[in-house]
């Protein structure tokens, strides 16, 4: 049944650079991980939020802007979070250039399980995605 | 050293590699992204695409090494070419097989290497794609997973462009 409920979780994997990707979702089916739905930017996952409920997710946060007025894209959490499509308690983890203070400060009220940071490892993207199941399952 | 056996197939895996047209064929970025990606994820200093002619194995992208092919009777990848499964030496020094190879006496003083086959029909492996580090380590089940993901993508890359090329 645990087995069960880990391959039917349905997670979200936001990521710009095709061959991460790529690399996650395969080997997500191959260790029956869970069913890896992909994006290549916000606005796709965006739409992709309409049409099925997700588990978990991971999103590599674009950065928007430059200098002082650098800033995450954070809208795709808040949708998950606080929108018609999301689920409110789902768990998230962000990949990031860096962990700023001012991004931690935007992540404190977002309950986001895990910041990733660069160089970006398919293994820790997998590792998230089992531990997303593993919690589902318990 | 023990060197590896011929397949019992050696003709026909020879064959189908031959008629891939890739044998000496310039660098391709589809294959180099690959390499790439696989040493920075594995943390390795050498990782190779290798095909086996038939003394020789070339390699169609590397990192870590200028070489562009090597004598086949010392290559660790003859031997992956023998199974299925992914190859694992975690140090080739206590290894038998590659104990006094002159690539771990050696430059480049192998001490792990991991290689997954690339089969592109039952039983007809043409090369690998392989992971090479100058220290002992091994994969653990994840891992070796994220090997098998890159060498099947691989083979979509080889697969794709035998269908451009066929038109």
């Amino acid at each position: 049944m645990a087995e069960q409920s880990k391959s039917s979780t349905q997670i979200l994997l936001v990521e710009p650079e095709a061959l991460l990707r790529r690399t996650v979702v395969m080997t997500a089916r191959s260790m029956n991980l869970g069913q890896v739905h992909e994006a290549a930017s916000t606005d796709a996952a965006l739409r992709m939020l309409r049409s099925r409920t997700y588990h978990g997710a991971v999103i590599a946060v674009e950065c928007l802007g430059s200098g002082g007025g650098r800033r995450y894209d954070l809208s795709l959490v808040d949708q998950l979070r606080f929108g018609d499509a999301g689920k409110q308690d789902i768990p998230i983890a962000i990949m990031a250039d860096q962990a700023t203070p001012e991004l931690l400060n935007e992540l404190r009220d977002r309950k986001i399980s895990r910041v990733i940071l660069k160089p970006f490892r398919a293994k820790v993207l997998l590792e998230t995605i089992a531990s997303f199941g593993a919690a589902r399952s318990a | 050293m023990q060197a590896a056996p011929l397949p019992p197939n050696e003709a026909e895996r020879l064959a189908a590699l031959y008629e891939l047209l890739i044998l000496d064929t310039p660098p391709e970025e589809r294959y180099d992204k690959i390499a790439r990606f696989a040493a920075s994820e594995f943390d390795v200093p050498i990782v190779l695409v290798s095909l086996l002619d038939t003394n020789r194995q070339w390699f169609k992208a590397s990192v870590g090494t200028d070489l562009c092919e090597t004598g086949r009777e010392h290559s660790f990848c003859s031997h992956v070419i023998l199974r299925d499964d992914i190859l694992v030496i975690p140090d080739a020094r206590d290894d038998p097989r590659f104990a006094d190879n002159p690539m771990v006496v050696g430059a480049p003083h192998i001490r792990f290497y991991a290689g997954a086959p690339l089969t592109t029909a039952p039983g007809i492996r043409l090369g690998t794609l392989c992971l090479i580090d100058r220290r002992p380590r091994t994969l653990d089940a994840l891992e070796l997973a994220i090997l098998a993901t890159l060498r099947d993508l691989v083979l979509m890359e080889m697969r794709r462009a035998n269908e451009a090329a066929d038109g």
